[in-house]
């Protein structure tokens, strides 16, 4: 195989929202260091933000500051977060929203000037070519940017990560990076769930199907500390479409109502703040009016002024148009039809809820040389777009001031050699084994093995100890398939790599979930043997790092430190 | 089939390598078939409906279909990307054929008919 090699100072490994702004920071801040980014698809319409975006969900709106904002995040995921990195993280929310409509991104303001909130830590935008914003930006500071490279591991110098390694999708060049500071910016994970829908529109997911975990997965493999793996997202979503919801709930306030019309957040969630009640209860409380026989369950529009109904079209063209064409071809008028939502396949994604790296104030990981910011980066949620700039941000200033004076790095060739092995075995593999074994088929078998025995869709996402050992049983058998799968093309190889990374995701996921034995987050993490949230026991982070030697996990816990005083529970 | 690239319409962007459309998807899902000089999406299933390819197209060649278990086909959803000012603007049509376009505020970003690729293009043969 042909071999690229690049030596640089910093590496980023995916660059979409946090990736692209990490790239800014380190070349304003560190001029003279060389900035390398790594990225799957083309960084102009990658990840989370292809399709657009039409809100920055967390922004400190007038009255507001990093205190209130912890607060709310903690009272919103149940009373357990690093308050330190979510206060860090709010604290550059102007300095990064600031830089983005410099750039260009259109914020929608009122009369005086002021950006117009939608919601409580929401401002509105015009967001359709908000990737392309950030990619130009990423490139004209000075970052080298290498598209349709997808990073399959990273590298050592010793006990620390030297760079990283990955194909070329367009002609199989395999590159090798070495690096004296590698920040990890992948996403989150869709995929490792079965889908909501089948068939073709089997990828019609909510969070970006091409975010496949792999920065958990590499850190996993070099020994990182994981933490909150347990704390899955299950959205509500739009039925079919599987389109964000916020945007009718807070863009036009609708409230949510049973098959009876019954406003049932209102009624039986009134304790925990109705339809206001943290964010784990709005999936938790439609499930089980559906559960319960009271479904389908639905936003209630009706009465919307035809005005509010193109405003609410407006915002979904700018980041998730098939919601409108769906409501054209269905004839559904939203003013004077309620709109079915659906809960989602399990996401495991640190920027809504806190799965990833066990980070430091800094985002340096518990591996030298590796930093992780945005969806991959665990502890912090409530990010999405703008937090996880913030965090691209530390994690570029503390990459840049770490790596002053460093010598080069070097890497052996066993290792480099090892890992293109590694990287091109499927491909070598058709017509070779006796059983091959497509990655669709891998994948196929892990999304029914966790929907059912690791709180799936079809079981109302409960689990109890059980059901999770025989999930650990049947994940334990997927390694050593692993040399039976082919690849015919590029394309299918960078599939095989997605796959071996989800079963590395699973098998900690599943130990995590197992691990709290209390229920803390229904919905996202229901144990019905262990019913209750029990502070006395479980008001701590449970968090697992896989031994690279021997392959296994070892789950230990870490304390839930109080920054902010006050009422957990209270926003 | 969630976008398909209409082949009267599609010029392959005048013997571009790398059009726009298949640079732009986030799944890299569009190839291009060389000989015919036409773009099209050769891992249907695995779309995501984002629709930054339709956008891209300078020749407006992808349509948007929703998939037929969504409600299928019967209505449209055009965007066009003005040339000159920060704007877009999406046709809606329904199923009855009545039409309404939404002109949204964007920054204009231009995007280029080809890009060079770092080592060219070429794809694994291990036949042999
Ligand atoms: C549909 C949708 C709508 C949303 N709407 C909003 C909204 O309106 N407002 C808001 O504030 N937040 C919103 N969010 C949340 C927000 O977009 C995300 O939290 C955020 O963009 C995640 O940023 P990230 O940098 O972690 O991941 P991404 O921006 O997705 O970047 C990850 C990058 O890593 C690349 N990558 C992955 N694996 C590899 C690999 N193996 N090798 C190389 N590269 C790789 C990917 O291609 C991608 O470019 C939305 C999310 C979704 C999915
Ligand atoms: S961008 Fe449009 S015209 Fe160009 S190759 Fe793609 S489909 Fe064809
Ligand atoms: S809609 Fe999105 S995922 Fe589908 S082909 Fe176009 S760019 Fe790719």
């Amino acid at each position: 195989m042909e071999r690229k090699i690049i030596e640089t100072d910093i590496l980023i490994i995916g660059g979409g929202t946090a990736g692209c702004m990490a790239a800014v920071e380190a070349k304003e801040r560190y001029p003279q260091l060389n900035v390398t980014i790594l990225e799957k698809a083309h960084i102009d319409r990658s990840g989370c933000l292809a399709g657009g975006m039409n809100a920055i969900n967390a922004y400190l709106n007038k009255g507001e500051t990093p205190e209130s904002f912890v607060r709310y995040v903690r009272s919103d995921s149940c009373g357990l977060i690093r308050e330190d990195l979510v206060k860090t993280m709010s604290e550059l929310f102007e300095y990064c929203v600031k830089k983005v409509e410099k750039w260009g991104l259109p914020i929608l303001c009122d009369d005086q000037g002021n950006y117009l909130p939608r919601g409580r830590w929401n401002i509105k935008i015009n967001g359709e070519s908000l990737k392309p914003i950030l990619a130009k930006s990423a490139r004209s500071a000075g970052a080298q940017v290498y598209n349709w490279i997808n990073v399959t591991n990273l590298l050592m110098e010793g006990d620390r990560v030297a760079g990283a390694v990955g194909f070329s999708l367009r002609n199989g060049t395999f590159y090798v990076v070495k690096a004296k500071a590698t920040i990890i910016a992948t996403g989150g994970a869709a995929g490792l769930y079965r889908p909501n829908n089948p068939g073709d529109a089997s990828h019609k997911t909510w969070y970006c199907p091409y975010n496949t975990g792999a920065g958990y997965a590499m850190g996993i493999r070099a020994g990182a500390e994981m933490t909150s793996f347990e704390m899955r997202y299950v959205a509500l979503r739009t039925k079919d479409t599987i389109a964000p919801t916020g945007t009718i709930a807070l863009g036009v306030k609708a409230p949510q109502v049973n098959a009876k019309g019954e406003q049932f957040m209102k009624t039986r969630y009134a304790h925990l703040g109705g339809d206001g009640a943290p964010t784990p209860y709005r999936t938790y409380g439609p499930l089980m009016e559906i559960k319960e026989g009271r479904g389908p369950v639905y936003l209630d529009t009706r009465g919307l002024t035809a005005e509010q109904v193109r405003e609410l079209k407006a915002a979904y063209l700018d980041m998730y148009p098939s919601m409108v064409l769906y409501w054209a071809a269905n004839n559904i008028d939203p003013s004077k039809e309620p709109i079915e939502v659906q809960t989602t396949e399990p996401y495991i994604v640190g920027g809504h809820c806190q799965a990833g790296y066990w980070v430091d104030g800094d985002r340096r990981t518990t591996v030298k040389g590796l930093y992780a910011a945005g969806d991959v980066a665990g502890g912090a949620p409530y990010k999405f777009v703008s937090g996880c700039w913030a965090e691209g941000v530390i994690a570029a200033r503390a990459a840049g001031a770490d790596i002053a004076n460093m010598p080069p790095i070097t890497v052996s060739e066993e290792q480099i050699a090892a890992e293109e092995a590694r990287a091109f075995e499927a491909i070598k593999r058709p017509g070779k084994v006796r059983y091959p074994i497509l990655p669709t088929d891998m994948e196929a078998r892990l999304q029914k093995l966790l929907e059912q025995y690791a709180g799936g869709a079809s079981t109302y996402y409960e689990m109890n100890e059980e059901m999770l050992q025989i999930a650990r049983q049947r994940l334990a058998k997927f390694p050593a398939d692993f040399n039976h799968l082919v690849a015919n093309d590029l394309h299918q190889l960078m599939k095989v790599h997605e796959i071996m990374d989800r079963v590395d995701v699973a098998q900690t996921l599943v130990e995590h979930l197992l691990h709290r034995r209390e229920t803390r987050w229904p919905s996202y993490q229901t144990r019905t043997d262990y019913p209750e949230r029990d502070d006395v026991n479980w008001l701590k982070f449970v968090n697992s790092r896989r031994d690279p030697k021997t392959g296994n996990i070892q789950v230990l816990t870490r304390p839930y430190e109080q920054v902010i005083p006050g009422d957990r529970y209270k926003p | 089939m969630p976008v398909w690239v209409d082949p009267e319409k599609c010029n392959g962007c005048h013997g571009a390598s790398q059009p726009p459309c298949l640079r732009m998807c986030p799944g890299d899902l569009i190839v291009k078939d060389h000989t015919a000089n036409k773009a099209y999406l050769k891992y249907p299933e695995d779309c995501w409906d984002c629709l930054p390819c339709v956008k891209v197209c300078p020749e407006e060649a992808i349509e948007f279909h929703l998939s037929y278990q969504f409600g299928g086909k019967g209505a449209k959803l055009i965007p066009h990307i003005h040339k000159s000012h920060d704007q877009i603007s999406w046709e809606l049509i329904d199923t009855q054929g009545n039409s309404e376009t939404f002109t949204i505020r964007t920054k204009l970003m231009p995007v280029a008919l080809d890009e060079k690729v770092e080592g060219g293009t070429q794809t694994l043969d291990f036949s042999i």
